[in-house]
């Protein structure tokens, strides 16, 4: 699965996708353990980050699978 | 309710998005534009980047339209939210709204708002000083 990061997370990865393997459908709460381990920094904002599968909000039963586009949304400010 | 969506990463011209009265059944339009202030967190600056995930924006601005509409039933709505660099006294957003009456077109523009601000995946990326527009 493809892996988006915006704004401020940009900063805190390094870059702003990534390529994950998922060889099986995974819940949040495993895809965080995953981003984590690659990515330490994302630690400090994960309280406030919402996640999206496929350019909708995630739900706490959404599971995420390989070819799926995720992205990681921290809190917004537009307009 | 006709729902027109636009990202742009050009100049948004208010007076070519603006929704048409005339056809008689709409008594009411209303808009707003969010212009960028010259100060941010009280230091002055020259412009605001904003970065988006287009597809996701586009597709949340249109889900939060549609619920809206469903309460407040407008005929037409308009958002155009620009992307990139922007210059302090330029627009960033633009919301018309035109419906029957006054009530359910100022309804969604302010709800709009208030959504856009909790839901829509944009960002205020940086502040740019004078001297970082010259270069960017």
């Amino acid at each position: 699965m493809r892996v988006l990061f915006f704004a401020q997370l940009k900063d805190a990865t390094g870059c702003a996708s990534v390529e994950l393997p998922a060889p099986a459908p995974v819940i949040a709460a495993e895809l965080w353990s995953t981003l984590l381990a690659k990515f330490p920094a994302l630690e400090t904002h994960r309280k406030t980050v919402r996640l999206a599968l496929n350019s909708e909000y995630a739900t706490a039963d959404t599971q995420f699978a390989d070819g799926d586009e995720v992205a990681l949304i921290p809190p917004v400010s537009g307009g | 309710m006709r729902i027109e969506i636009q990202l742009t990463r050009e100049s948004i011209r208010t007076e070519n998005a603006r929704l048409k009265l005339g056809d008689g059944d709409c008594g009411a339009l209303v808009e707003f534009a969010g212009v960028v202030r010259g100060k941010e967190d009280g230091r002055a600056i020259a412009a605001l980047e904003y970065e988006a995930y287009d597809e996701m924006a586009t597709r949340v601005i249109r889900q939060i339209c549609e619920s809206l509409g469903a309460a407040q039933p407008c005929e037409a709505v308009v958002i155009v939210h620009r992307i990139g660099i922007i210059p302090v006294g330029e627009t960033a957003i633009y919301v018309c709204a035109k419906a029957k009456h006054r009530a359910e077109a100022f309804a969604l523009v302010t709800g709009f708002m208030d959504r856009l601000k909790q839901d829509v995946p944009i960002w205020k990326r940086r502040a740019l000083t004078a001297e970082e527009l010259k270069s960017a």
